[in-house]
């Protein structure tokens, strides 16, 4: 278990964010993480499941990051597939509206 | 007694008087006293660490001159008299209440600019005595001391008209505190004004202070701000402005000739990549400051043009006017550079509105519908690329959920420019760098290619994100954040206008809100 901070932007937000995850996150949390940051704050829920990019690849949603290889810093993209709108898996709806504090 | 013994008496008196020479037949002969070294070498006099004569021989920068060509004597007159001017007019308005009535926008504009510009004034006066001492003419020695006491001046003024205003807004002492924190934006203050006057050798002080920020940006923005602060009503802010500008316009002129001594003596690359490097890392700081200052601080019906309007009319056709005359061409990076007029300083905009417990004043937002409007006219497309942003924002507003319009972690910064990494749309992959086993990581490819210019320059420098993940922030978080940055709760900026401009737009909303 270690801390990764990771250099993260939700696609359609206007600004690159430190993330921290941990190496055993998968991809499915890792976009959660950086939804977290962004979504309902500036950018509205779609109803479609979030990916994540890195190194130009889309990565599957169970590979964990450390299995990814990423490293502090590493940038990845967060973004809703809307091709798989109609899959199982997450998508917005789960993605609930905490209330958050500051 | 003789008339020898008696004339001393006299022109004491007045009652006898010499002929004066025309300045032109003096002027010259007092200034430049140059000579060639015989005990010592032009090495010992002129380090080049300090001076960097790029190699152009010690009689070739005799040439230097500038129009200017005042005496001492009518230097002190002249500040004296400016000084008075300006002091009287805070005099007179200590006694009203100006400040008072004075728009949340324009009192979130010179906050910033107090605590932004205040003690740099002083910091540029090390690089004008730098090059007071270490110019390769007498000509430009002359002209920097001068300059030395301009920004001394600049620095005890802006230190002054704030401290009267302490009582009425106790963050007006951010002009003092400023630069003595590690707060975000005073962290890439510091960065690009140490790398362009306060550790800057005199040649490139001169091209890279004097000629692209001074002469470049910060002489026109002045006269900018002092109108919007007469517009406004700021009289103050106004005659102040108005009177450092009077300085600026003087002692900016010694990179002009400074280039053409280095154009004329086959040394064009460097001057270029002198001014190419300045001229975006200041575009960056200007659209961070004066960006969110004239599109969305300043009242909207004292708004005579839009940032990009200012910039096109007088920082680009300038620009462009003096690459040609000195045979420059423009930067590399232009078309880059044209392309984020549209959008880059609305995306600092928003950052720093978005962040606003990070900075030391209160941020406004200006997306007013009326504000939005105009906005979109100035900017065609800024509704679809910004206002949805917005949208979202004020539909938390509306429904309480304020903590929503918060951050909680931090933005990452560029290792060149320090300020956020931010796009309109999509953002790129970071442009990457490895250096001496260290990846740095940067919002442009200018910023990188800056950084690649000079790697051992900037590569000890750590971002407020480098410490972050270096453990200097602790705790960890954003109020360990906060606290490193120097803002105690009641420093940290809110919205300036405590949400109205999110509830113009729902009345009904408003009212149960209340």
């Amino acid at each position: 278990m270690a801390l990764v901070p990771l250099h993260a932007v939700f696609r359609g937000d206007f600004i690159g964010l430190l993330v921290p995850v941990d190496d055993r996150d998968t991809m499915d949390v890792v976009a959660q993480k950086v939804a977290y940051h962004v979504i309902h704050r500036r950018l509205p829920p779609q109803d479609a499941p979030m990916r994540v990019q890195y190194n130009g690849s889309v990565l599957p949603r169970d590979q964990t990051v450390g299995q990814a290889g990423m490293s502090p810093m590493t940038f990845v993209e967060v973004f809703y597939d809307a091709s798989e709108h109609n899959n199982a898996g997450m998508d917005s709806g789960s993605y609930s509206r905490r209330p958050l504090g500051r | 007694m003789t008339d020898g013994q008696v004339l001393p008496q006299r022109l004491y008196e007045g009652t006898v008087t010499m002929p004066k020479l025309e300045r032109s037949e003096w002027y010259d002969l007092c200034r430049d006293m140059n000579w060639c070294f015989k005990y010592v070498t032009d090495a010992e006099v002129f380090p080049e660490a300090l001076s960097q004569s790029h190699g152009i021989p010690a009689s070739a920068w005799w040439s230097w001159d500038e129009p200017y060509k005042i005496s001492y004597r009518e230097y002190v007159d002249n500040q004296a008299e400016k000084d008075a001017g300006v002091y009287s007019v805070r005099s007179a308005m200590a006694r009203s209440r100006f400040f008072e009535n004075l728009d949340p926008g324009w009192k979130a504009a010179i906050i910033a600019h107090y605590g932004a510009i205040t003690m740099p004034e002083y910091l540029a006066s090390i690089g004008e005595a730098r090059m007071g001492r270490f110019g390769r003419a007498a000509a430009w020695r002359n002209m920097a001391l001068y300059g030395t006491l301009d920004e001394t001046r600049h620095g005890q003024i802006q230190l002054s008209f704030p401290h009267a205003l302490l009582k009425k807004e106790p963050r007006f002492d951010w002009a003092h505190k400023a630069m003595h924190t590690n707060e975000w934006g005073v962290i890439a203050l510091r960065h690009i004004f140490d790398d362009m006057f306060t550790a800057n050798d005199a040649v490139s002080t001169a091209i890279q202070l004097t000629f692209t920020f001074e002469t470049g940006f910060t002489n026109l923005q002045f006269l900018g701000m002092a109108a919007d602060a007469m517009e406004t009503g700021d009289v103050e802010f106004g005659t102040l402005i108005s009177s450092i500008q009077t300085d600026e316009a003087r002692h900016a002129q010694q990179g002009e000739p400074t280039l053409r001594v280095l154009i004329q003596n086959g040394k064009k690359a460097e001057a270029q990549r002198l001014v190419d490097a300045m001229f975006w890392r200041s575009w960056r700081m200007f659209a961070l400051l004066t960006g969110l200052s004239m599109d969305y601080y300043t009242p909207l019906v004292h708004r005579s043009m839009s940032f990009k309007e200012f910039m096109l009319e007088w920082i680009i056709k300038q620009f462009t006017d003096q690459f040609r005359d000195l045979g420059l061409e423009r930067p590399w990076y232009w078309d880059l550079f044209i392309q984020e007029l549209d959008w880059l300083h609305h995306a600092y905009h928003l950052g720093v509105w978005f962040w606003r417990p990070t900075v030391w004043w209160n941020p406004d937002a200006g997306v007013s519908v009326a504000e939005r409007e105009w906005l979109e006219a100035k900017y065609p497309g800024w509704h679809d690329r910004f206002g949805t942003y917005w949208q979202t924002i004020a539909e938390n507003l509306r429904q309480g959920a304020i903590p929503l319009t918060y951050p909680e972690t931090l933005p990452v910064v560029c290792n060149m420019c320090q300020i956020p990494v931010c796009s309109s749309t999509i953002l790129a992959p970071p442009r990457l760098l490895t250096h001496g086993g260290r990846v740095y990581s940067f919002c442009s490819d200018p910023c990188k290619w800056i950084f690649e210019q000079n790697p051992t320059r900037y590569a000890g420098h750590l971002s407020i994100v480098d410490r972050f993940l270096a453990g200097h922030i602790q705790p960890p978080d954003l109020e360990g954040a906060l606290a490193y940055m120097g803002l105690s709760p009641g420093e940290r900026g809110v919205d300036a206008t405590s949400y109205a401009w999110a509830f113009e737009q729902a009345p009904q909303a408003a009212a149960v809100a209340s």
